[in-house]
């Protein structure tokens, strides 16, 4: 399934991220922008995400990391996700604070599972299931 | 100004109904809009919350008169000439998308479509709220628009 890269006012011009869009749970009226980002090894989503779609963290895992150079301690928990209807289980991590713009896919939650394609002189990415189910 | 509906007269004027709106988000625009603090709504969402009175009340035509004549502008949908903010070449939407997007720096949003933010909250679970309210989907999908071109590059805040 191909995806625009979406653009976001930077100034003088767009800037365009390769974003794709991920259901969380049963969330289907809002499924969140989430930045594919090759140098994650995890899913990284905000907590707020966990809440709202009643993911029960309580007595999970949880540490102590740096994203983007800013501390956030991260609970380690899974969720159902929907991308390119496919919807598996997946890792994510949980991260309060998370002041960011988007959410991650990193590897072992997304990269494992999809592959994807990337062309960013045409704006666009490409996600295909490595496998059924 | 006083104003008689409903038959009831309410005591008006632009700042009491800018502050009655000032935390609400608008609901969805069929046709007739009220700029409002620089927010579209519905004229009557905007004369309901000024009043107090349900909506039912009065009619589209009659809060639509009354915020012309407090000064607010009001137009329809179809009136509305297309927007000529594309920047040739910046992107999928030849920057469409990006100057639809621009008044929303720091603000959660759900796109109905590429260049259609159907909300713009200052949390995540008011869009969801919203949402749900309404019955709508953000069909484009839900994210916070970053506040500077730094944060929209990816970097991190200091």
């Amino acid at each position: 399934m191909r995806f625009d890269f979406l653009e976001l006012p930077g100034g003088a011009s767009a800037l365009t991220r390769p974003v794709v869009p991920v259901q969380i749970e049963d969330l289907d009226a809002a499924p969140q922008l989430c930045l594919v980002d090759t140098g994650s090894t995890a899913n990284r989503f905000g907590s707020w995400l966990a809440e709202a779609v009643g993911i029960d963290l309580t007595g999970a895992p949880e540490e102590r990391i740096a994203v983007g150079g800013l501390p956030t301690t991260a609970r380690h928990g899974r969720a159902a996700l929907t991308v390119a209807g496919v919807r598996y289980d997946a890792p994510v991590s949980f991260c309060d604070p998370w002041p960011f713009a988007f959410n991650l896919l990193g590897q072992e939650g997304f990269l494992r599972f999809f592959r994807v394609t990337i062309c960013a002189a045409d704006f666009w990415l490409e996600v295909e299931p490595e496998r059924a189910g | 100004m006083t104003f008689r509906v409903s038959g009831r007269a309410f005591e008006l004027d632009r700042q009491s109904v800018e502050h009655s709106v000032g935390t609400v988000l608008p609901a969805p625009i069929s046709e007739h809009y009220v700029v409002v603090s620089g927010r579209r709504f519905p004229p009557k969402q905007v004369l309901s919350c000024a009043t107090g009175l349900d909506r039912a009340d009065f009619t589209t035509h009659q809060a639509r008169r009354i915020l012309q004549r407090l000064g607010f502008v009001a137009a329809r949908v179809s009136e509305t000439p297309a927007p000529e903010l594309g920047r040739e070449g910046e992107g999928p939407h030849d920057g469409r998308q990006a100057a639809a997007l621009d008044p929303y720096g720091g603000k959660w949003v759900a796109l109905g479509a590429p260049e259609e933010v159907l909300v713009a909250a200052e949390t995540p679970q008011e869009v969801l709220a919203w949402l749900e309210r309404h019955d709508r989907r953000a069909t484009c999908g839900m994210f916070r628009v970053p506040e500077t071109a730094a944060e929209a590059a990816g970097l991190a805040p200091l």
